[in-house]
């Protein structure tokens, strides 16, 4: 299946064709093309629900990761698997609280959901940032990324820098 | 509404299988019936004004019809070619008061408006929406016959309060969107649709698409009828990039989920207010009215 899109809200408009294309050249950079993914944008309603009912936290936020393998250690692909186990989970992006982050900081709204989606690969792939040594383990590996992601397509993007947990 | 109505028309069909048999144990409340004039006719036995109004207007000579033609109909003409029963009655009582609820839960009189430019063009159930811009036209047709997914909860057992908030009802038509190009003389054409676990009533975190692209081909401009000889490109087995350049290409002539969920409103409120003059219509064919 690779990559998987849904689009279940309609406060902002979603460029499905450009997400796919930004996802594919992430999944080729990390080595993950065949895995499946799946990526479901959502409101700040929808997202604010499942943040309170899986993390106990009534907000919304801009990104939330479900991965097919809980206990990967961080960076560690999963290995000889069957047809059927090469899923590494969904991305719910927080598409609306992404457009008004990116509103406040007048930047562009596909750029930081690529970025946003990068984040939220590497949580499906074992990171965690609940501790320093976490956060800049991750930190790392986002900053990798990307900078493979600006070589090949020209961009300029950057990881997400702000600490949550 | 489609509740009420089945059990209006059970109703009617239990009240038009007993009279029979009362009609052949008396034949008052038949009269009563027929004549429509409750008050007056309780016990009034047979007249000549019936046997007039009965028969073609001859009042010799001619033995009227009302007992030897169908000796086992519930009831008589009253002179507008059709019968009136009890349950006739009973079930125009019935829909005056559903009328009445609809009207009452009805949201406005008119029709929503879809944003973006949309004109509306109406025709009985079927709904056209037609949009231009630059150098296309841009079609949307649908229908809100069997647009009403089923209510896939149960009936309050027997003896049980039915509950007061009921769920919605929301009309998920499937859509045809039609793209013209000025030039061109076939038009692209996608068969749309609500997916069902979207629109479902409960808490479950649903996944698909507020509406999803089922089919597309292209299509003879002008013309009405599917032609089936034109290749037929279905989603289920598509490429995924395909089928997302698909829908973004929709939601560049203002087809997204935006269109889609005020589509859902317009077509809810089209299907309520259709609702609403069947049952009227309805009400004046068992009135002869």
């Amino acid at each position: 299946m690779g990559v998987v899109i849904r689009n279940l809200q309609h406060v902002v408009p979603v460029r499905r064709a450009r997400l796919r294309k930004d996802v594919e050249t992430l999944r080729h950079i990390l080595g993950i093309q065949k895995f499946d993914l799946g990526l479901i944008c959502v409101d700040n309603c929808k997202m604010q629900r499942i943040n309170n009912i899986y993390r106990k936290k009534n907000t919304a936020t801009d990104v939330l990761s479900f991965p097919f393998y809980e206990d990967l250690r961080p960076g560690k692909i999963p290995c000889g698997l069957h047809r059927d186990d090469l899923n590494l989970g969904d991305i719910f992006l927080g598409v609306e609280y992404v457009m008004q982050q990116c509103r406040r900081t007048s930047l562009d709204f596909h750029s930081t959901l690529t970025v946003v989606t990068t984040h939220g690969i590497c949580h499906l792939l074992g990171y965690r940032h609940d501790t320093d040594e976490e956060w800049k383990e991750m930190f790392q590996r986002e900053s990798y990324i990307l900078a493979e992601f600006n070589r090949l397509t020209g961009s300029r993007l950057e990881p997400l820098s702000k600490k949550c947990s | 509404m489609f509740k009420s109505i089945s059990r209006a028309v059970s109703i009617a069909t239990r009240l038009t299988k007993t009279s029979p048999a009362s009609a052949a144990r008396t034949v008052e409340p038949l009269v009563r019936s027929a004549l429509c004039v409750p008050n007056s006719a309780t016990t009034r036995p047979f007249t000549r004004s019936i046997w007039m109004m009965c028969s073609n207007g001859t009042a010799s000579g001619y033995r009227p019809r009302l007992f030897t033609s169908k000796g086992v109909l519930p009831s008589v003409s009253c002179g507008c070619g059709g019968l009136h029963t009890e349950g006739d009655k009973a079930f125009g009582e019935f829909l005056n008061d559903e009328i009445k609820e609809e009207r009452k839960i009805q949201k406005s009189n008119t029709l929503p408006k879809i944003s973006g430019g949309w004109e509306l063009d109406l025709n009985g159930t079927e709904a056209k929406l037609i949009k231009s811009l630059s150098g296309e036209k841009v079609t949307v047709t649908f229908n809100v016959n069997n647009s009403i997914p089923p209510n896939v909860e149960e009936e309050p057992e027997a003896g049980q309060k039915p509950t007061e908030n009921e769920p919605e009802i929301v009309s998920t038509p499937n859509f045809v969107v039609e793209v013209m190009k000025q030039s061109a003389n076939q038009a692209l054409v996608f068969d749309c649709h609500f997916p069902e676990d979207e629109i479902g009533h409960g808490e479950g975190e649903e996944e698909s698409d507020i509406f999803a692209i089922r089919e597309v081909s292209f299509q003879p401009a002008g013309e009405t009828d599917w032609k089936e000889t034109s290749y037929t490109l279905n989603t289920d087995s598509l490429d995924w990039a395909l089928y997302d350049h698909l829908m973004d290409f929709l939601a560049d002539r203002g087809v997204d989920n935006t269109f889609a969920d005020e589509l859902m409103e317009l077509s809810t409120a089209l299907e309520h207010q259709e609702y609403i003059k069947f049952l009227e219509d309805l009400n004046g064919f068992v009135k002869c009215s």
